[in-house]
């Protein structure tokens, strides 16, 4: 299940300080960042996203997430590295073209909105088509569009300060959507939300994913959030990624103990799937088939309730098949 | 915004065929001859009665609002062309000056007097009975003193820009007062006012022709008379060792004009060189605007229809 | 932290000991001639080369000036044309009107639709009524001179601080140069670069509206690079990636983003341009500015006093339909149909236009408001002066002299007596305790110009003068501050009697001064404190009302009473603000010296009034540039102060 890569970069830094330039080309280590009184915002960073994927990034705050994904969309100059996307190195992208990639290839959602006070719902959604210059009545239907995506009809004619919070970042969702971009960013998009609403809002997040399927690169400090939404998470300390994976992998398997302390407290139930802990063959009294990537706490209620295994399988093919108990013992942690 | 934009735009472009279109065939240049106004009434009447005379002989004229000194800067450029009243004692160091610099002429006399001098209100000749006679100031200093001044009587001096020497006078003469400078003619006329009001003492600088004259009761106190000698010559007079004893002079109120005035509009040159009036008929009509509140523009009309010889004759081919 | 007290204390002992027992020999009471410098003389030098010879190319400095004076001179006479003159054949008096200028009818309607238009009815009906104040005391068509300027001014002081403010955050260098002479500008006394910019500009009222325009835009400048940088950088990055090209961001989102706090700025231009409707009406401006200088000429107070209130009247409205048009809710949509429906106030004021002008030719009074009709209350300030004057004028008189001699006097011969490298010392020495070595030095550089001008006496007479003026504005204000912040009622009277001083030229209330106090500083102390005055009240009042509302129902949940909760919580944490207030009172205080040496004082203010009557550039650019060393000195150091109290309040919170 690999798919082509959309964006990737390579041996990212950004560096600030006096004289950044000067000290990248050495490769400095944490230390020598700091004793030469620099920060290391991002430090060293190389990832493959591949397309159609959720990519998380995650980390403690201050840790590089935000400084990151503004490099991979050249909100921020890098000190050095390369930012490739179809394979094209935007560093070297000339400003004109930096404008058309953004008009027309790439959304971003912020964690406090960042909507225009000064227009209403249906221009503030309209507004990234307005800047293409985009005739008003085209631009206009296609903002009614989106705004209905995100469920927001009837508020055309709001401002943004008559918004709830997740209304507005409801209406942040559609102006990033307006473009109709392949890659998608989202720096903390439902941080500033109550628990309940950013929960809903998740959820309103994955439906609209399954439609659109976009390449997404997602950033939280949301240990819970990430393995709801992401199909890979890469975990960042001090400006440096520790680990890239797959939310199972993970939680299995942490790189250090950074990690391990991240995933403690997670439920396993919540990331392992079926496909893990699946036993090979297939007995008779089966009763039923399961996806390999279902997550176990997803199934859980079915299985136990059924009280017989059921048979799992990947892309069509049945690999095996998982017993109530094995689920049961996910359930409650023991073993793995 | 725009719509206004555009409105203006129109209504300029309109402006500027219309005026652009007129032709005045009698006159040398059509260009505007830029008269200067300053803050005090008589100068505003002189001036309006000039520029009237001026269209009566079918010039253009712009009157332009402009400071009394820093308006040599002007003159001395073409940006300003004629200045009707520049007054003997206060304006003839600039003058001269710009004179001398050759942006600028002497127009010659206005006719009218500029008189300077130390003044006060007639009720005070009860406690200083021997005046108008400046000797008697020095018995009746105790008078005219105030807290600030102590036992020496207080003179309400001009602003110090209008210069004016009191100071050497007080010396030269041996007078027991001391000078507290207005910083402008109306502060110095409000405490006159004000002191009027009250019937108290008052001793100030009042200049002529002004309205002060003409609305209090008052003379002026009697210097030994005013020559050029006693200015710069120490042996004059009556202190034989300071100058400056004697009163303050008399002088013309000059006009002066751009110095190329004369070639650009040579009958305007002639006709500002003509025009004279005096005194009397100018605190007249200072009185009329000041005192009884007719407007500048009523007081010039009228005397226009009164006086068509006059003017006439100035701007006679 | 504990020493510094105990230093003031000393040096305030030994100042006392110099200026009461010790003779200060030759040379150390003032700065000795040797130290002068002949700033005046190379000021006039480099302005005459300036003026008469400097040249880019071959385009003199002075041809370019020209030129953009006439630049502005095309809309400025469009807008004499709609309000003063209408469409004339002719000059002067022999002038026929072929178009008549706007009438009063269709100005006064304009101003009520616009203000239904901004925000609603009652907005429009108060700027009606002050547009009917013009007229009915025969005022307008002064009023409507000084408008055509002001509505020229104002865009243009806008647009340039706009211009200035968005190249200096796009260009850190430019804005290093910038934040200097924007000080400079704002403390330069106007008098004292009136010359060059006559010079330069040209006589007549386009360099009455430079003057004005350069004395209103620092505060833009500044505002609109406070308010750019705090545009949320989440927003500037969405405008990045949503495509924006440089310009599309500014225009699209910046400036729409930032404009309830561009707004600010703009209030300030429009109120400092009526400040300036005075002197520039010296220059050549005419309108309501010479109607105040000739009344009070006449001594007319009442004249002046109704001129005076003209000019409050027009600021009122401007500001407040400004305020309105920025805030206003996006309401205008609603309207459907063709442009005429979408457009009913404007086609009512078209209609209301033509017809009035039409009219007019049969009716005058439509046109132009008769002189019949205008009332004056001229004869009621007259026979007021003169009741006061004759029945208290020995109260007055007695408290003038009581505060002479108790007050003014001696603190004008302890300044005096202080030797220079005294004072110097003191300067510096407070600088280095606020804010360190870097304000040490700028502070003692400053000093030392002042002493290096040879204008000693006069910089401490200006400072015992405003030192004395804003010790009693602060004494008067802060308790004002503290009443208008304690309940609804007392803080809109107030801050309308402060609104109404802030606009009124000071010239109004100067001659009725002087009728009752005479000449001198007591008369200057008093203007001096009227003007400054204003931001005591108005910053007290405003620190003490953003006191956070938690800090207060923790001080009543502790049982404190109302005045423990003022004194222990609102006014400590009101410090910042007070100490900005008291900087722009010094500032205001400073700035009002020029207009006081009017009454006839002898500090840095007069210095700068004789070299204009004398059109001595260097003279008055000295003075001027001194009293901008004082006002810099004292802004930075109580900026440094207010800064510390602030890091203390939020340390400790
Ligand atoms: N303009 C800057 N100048 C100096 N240091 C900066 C700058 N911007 C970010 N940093 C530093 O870079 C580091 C990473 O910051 P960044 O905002 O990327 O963190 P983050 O992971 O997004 O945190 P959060 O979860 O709080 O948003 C921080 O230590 C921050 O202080
Ligand atoms: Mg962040």
């Amino acid at each position: 299940m690999t798919r082509p890569v959309k964006l990737a970069c390579r041996h990212v830094w950004k560096l600030y300080g006096p004289h950044p330039e000067r000290l990248v080309g050495k490769s400095p280590s944490l230390d020598e960042i700091r004793a030469s009184g620099h920060v290391g915002a991002v430090r060293d960073v190389s990832l493959n996203i591949g397309e159609g994927e959720i990519f998380v990034i995650m980390g403690l705050s201050g840790s590089g997430k935000s400084t990151l994904v503004r490099c991979l969309s050249r909100l921020i100059e890098p000190t050095a590295g390369e930012i490739l996307y179809d394979g094209e190195d935007l560093l070297k992208a000339s400003p004109a073209r930096m404008i058309e990639i953004r008009r027309h290839h790439m959304g971003m959602v912020f964690q406090h909105f960042a909507l225009l006070p000064h227009l209403t719902v249906l221009e503030n959604v309209a507004f990234p088509l307005e800047v293409q210059g985009m005739a008003r009545p085209a631009r206009e239907a296609r903002a009614r569009e989106v705004i209905a995506l995100v469920g927001l009809q009837g508020r055309e004619g709001h401002y943004p300060r008559q918004l709830s919070g997740g209304q507005q970042q409801r209406v942040g969702i559609a102006r990033s959507l307006a473009v109709e971009p392949d890659l998608w960013f989202l720096d903390e998009p439902f941080s500033a939300l109550d628990p309940l609403i950013r929960r809903e809002m998740q959820e309103e997040f994955l439906r609209i994913q399954k439609q659109l399927k976009k390449t997404i690169v997602f950033i939280t400090h949301d240990f819970d959030e990430a393995i709801r939404l992401a199909d890979h998470i890469a975990i960042m300390k001090d400006g440096a990624v520790v680990q890239v994976a797959s939310p199972e992998e993970l939680v299995l398997a942490p790189a250090d103990d950074y990690v391990r302390a991240f995933t403690a407290h997670v439920s396993r139930a919540k990331v392992i799937t079926l496909g893990r802990i699946a036993v090979p063959g297939v007995p008779a009294d089966v009763a039923g088939t399961l996806p390999a990537e279902a997550r176990v706490e997803a199934v859980a209620e079915q299985v136990v309730t059924a009280g017989r295994p059921f048979a799992v399988e990947r892309e069509g093919a049945v690999i095996g098949h998982v017993t109530p108990q094995a689920v049961i013992d996910v359930l409650i942690g023991r073993g793995g | 915004m725009t719509r206004m934009c555009l409105a203006r735009a129109a209504a300029t472009a309109t402006a500027l065929v219309l005026f652009g279109g007129m032709a005045l065939a009698e006159v040398e240049s059509e260009d505007p001859i830029k008269l200067t106004l300053h803050d005090w009434t008589g100068q505003l009447i002189t001036t309006n009665i000039m520029a009237a005379v001026l269209e009566e002989a079918g010039y253009n004229v712009e009157l332009v609002q402009a400071d009394y000194l820093a308006q040599f800067a002007g003159l001395e450029t073409g940006d300003l062309h004629v200045a009707m009243e520049i007054w003997e004692t206060t304006g003839r160091e600039a003058m001269d000056a710009a004179v001398a610099k050759g942006g600028v002429v002497n127009m010659g006399e206005t006719g009218m007097l500029a008189k300077e001098e130390w003044w006060y209100p007639l009720y005070m000749k009860e406690k200083c009975p021997g005046l108008p006679d400046w000797k008697a100031l020095n018995d009746c200093a105790a008078a005219f003193a105030t807290a600030e001044t102590g036992a020496k009587g207080r003179y309400l001096g001009g602003p110090v820009t209008w210069g004016g020497f009191d100071e050497e006078r007080i010396a030269a003469l041996g007078l027991n007062y001391e000078v507290i400078h207005a910083g402008t003619d109306a502060a110095m006329f409000a405490e006159l006012e004000s002191a009027y009001q009250r019937k108290d003492p008052i001793l100030l600088w009042v200049y002529a022709p002004h309205w002060a004259p003409q609305k209090y009761e008052g003379e002026w106190v009697e210097f030994p008379p005013y020559e050029a000698a006693c200015y710069t010559d120490p042996a004059w007079g009556s202190n034989p060792t300071a100058t400056h004893d004697c009163g303050k002079p008399f002088g013309p109120i000059w006009k002066v004009g751009w110095a190329g005035l004369p070639e650009k509009w040579p009958g305007a040159d002639k006709a500002i060189r003509a025009f004279h009036i005096e005194n009397d008929a100018m605190g007249a009509m200072i009185a009329k605007v000041d005192l009884d509140g007719q407007t500048v523009e009523d007081v010039v009309n009228e005397w226009m229809d009164a006086n068509e010889a006059t003017w006439s004759a100035w701007i006679a081919k | 932290m504990k020493t510094w007290p105990l230093i003031w204390a000393g040096l305030a002992v030994v100042a006392l000991v110099l200026a009461r027992a010790v003779a200060v020999p030759d040379g150390w009471l003032w700065p000795p001639q040797a130290m002068h410098l002949p700033l005046a003389r190379w000021i006039s030098a480099g302005m005459a080369w300036l003026t008469d010879s400097a040249a880019i190319g071959p385009v003199t400095v002075k041809d370019l000036t020209r030129g953009f004076a006439r630049l502005i001179e095309a809309p400025y006479e469009a807008a004499r044309v709609l309000l003063v003159e209408g469409i004339t054949e002719g000059r002067g008096r022999r002038a026929t009107t072929i178009v008549p200028p706007l009438s009063w009818v269709a100005v006064t309607v304009a101003a009520v639709a616009l203000g239904h238009y901004a925000r609603d009815i009652w907005l429009g009906l108060i700027a009606g009524a002050l547009m009917l104040y013009l007229a009915v005391f025969g005022q307008w068509d002064s009023a409507m001179i000084t408008l055509a300027s002001i509505v020229i001014a104002v865009p243009l002081g806008v647009a340039g601080g706009l211009g200035l403010g968005i190249a200096a955050l796009h260009w850190r260098p430019f804005e290093r140069v910038l934040s200097p002479v924007l000080d400079l500008m704002q403390t330069v006394p106007t008098f004292a670069y009136l010359v060059p910019v006559l010079v330069l500009f040209g006589f007549g009222p386009v360099a009455a509206l430079l003057a004005t325009v350069i004395y209103a835009m620092p505060p833009m400048v500044r505002v609109t690079l406070v308010a750019l940088r705090g545009v949320p950088p989440e927003i500037v990055d969405f405008a990045n990636m949503a495509g924006c090209t440089p310009g599309q961001r500014m225009r699209k989102v910046m400036l729409p983003v930032a404009l309830p706090d561009l707004m600010v700025g703009v209030n300030q231009v429009i109120m400092l341009s009526l400040n300036m409707v005075i002197i520039a009406s010296m220059i050549g401006a005419g309108g309501l500015g010479a109607d105040v200088l000739e009344s009070l000429r006449r001594l007319n107070i009442g004249g002046g006093i109704e001129a005076g209130l003209a000019i409050t009247a027009l600021a009122v409205v401007l500001d407040r339909l400004g305020q309105a048009l920025a805030t206003r809710a996006g309401g205008g949509r609603g309207a459907k149909g063709n442009w005429l429906r979408r457009h009913p106030r404007t086609v009512l004021v078209l209609a209301v236009t033509l017809i009035s002008a039409a009219a007019g030719y049969l009716i005058p009074a439509v046109q132009d408001w008769p002189k019949e009709w205008t009332v004056t209350t001229k004869g009621f300030w007259a026979d007021l002066m003169q009741w006061i004057n004759v029945n208290y004028y020995d109260q007055l008189e007695a408290l003038r002299n009581w505060t002479l001699v108790n007050l003014l006097i001696p603190v004008k011969d302890f300044l005096l007596a202080l030797p220079w490298p005294f004072v110097l010392g003191t300067v510096a020495l407070a600088g280095w305790a606020l804010g360190g070595w870097r304000l040490a030095a700028l502070t003692g550089a400053l000093g030392l110009f002042l002493a290096a001008t040879g204008l000693w006496e006069q910089a401490m007479i200006t400072l015992y003068l405003c030192g004395v003026s804003v010790l009693i504005a602060m004494c008067i204000g802060v308790p004002l501050g503290i009443w208008a912040a304690s309940g609804e009622t007392a803080g809109k009277v107030i801050g309308a009697v402060i609104d109404t001083l802030q606009t009124l030229p000071s010239f109004v209330y100067l001659i009725p001064v002087v009728m009752l106090f005479r000449v001198g500083d007591f008369s200057a102390m008093i203007a001096v404190v009227l003007y400054a005055l204003v931001p005591a009240v108005r910053y007290t009042a405003h620190g003490l009302r953003s006191v956070p509302e938690e800090l207060i129902e923790a001080g009543i949940v502790s049982g404190a009473t109302r005045g423990q909760i003022l004194r222990k919580i609102r006014l400590p944490m009101a410090v910042p603000m007070m100490l900005l207030g008291l900087n722009q009172t010094i500032l205001l205080a400073l700035s009002m010296l020029v207009i006081t040496a009017l009454v006839g004082t002898r500090d840095l203010g007069q210095e700068v009034y004789i070299a204009l009557t004398k059109a001595d550039v260097g003279r008055g650019l000295v003075a001027g540039l001194s009293v901008a060393a004082i006002a810099i000195i004292a802004d930075r150091l109580i900026g440094a102060a207010a800064k510390g109290a602030r890091e203390r309040l939020e340390g400790g919170a």
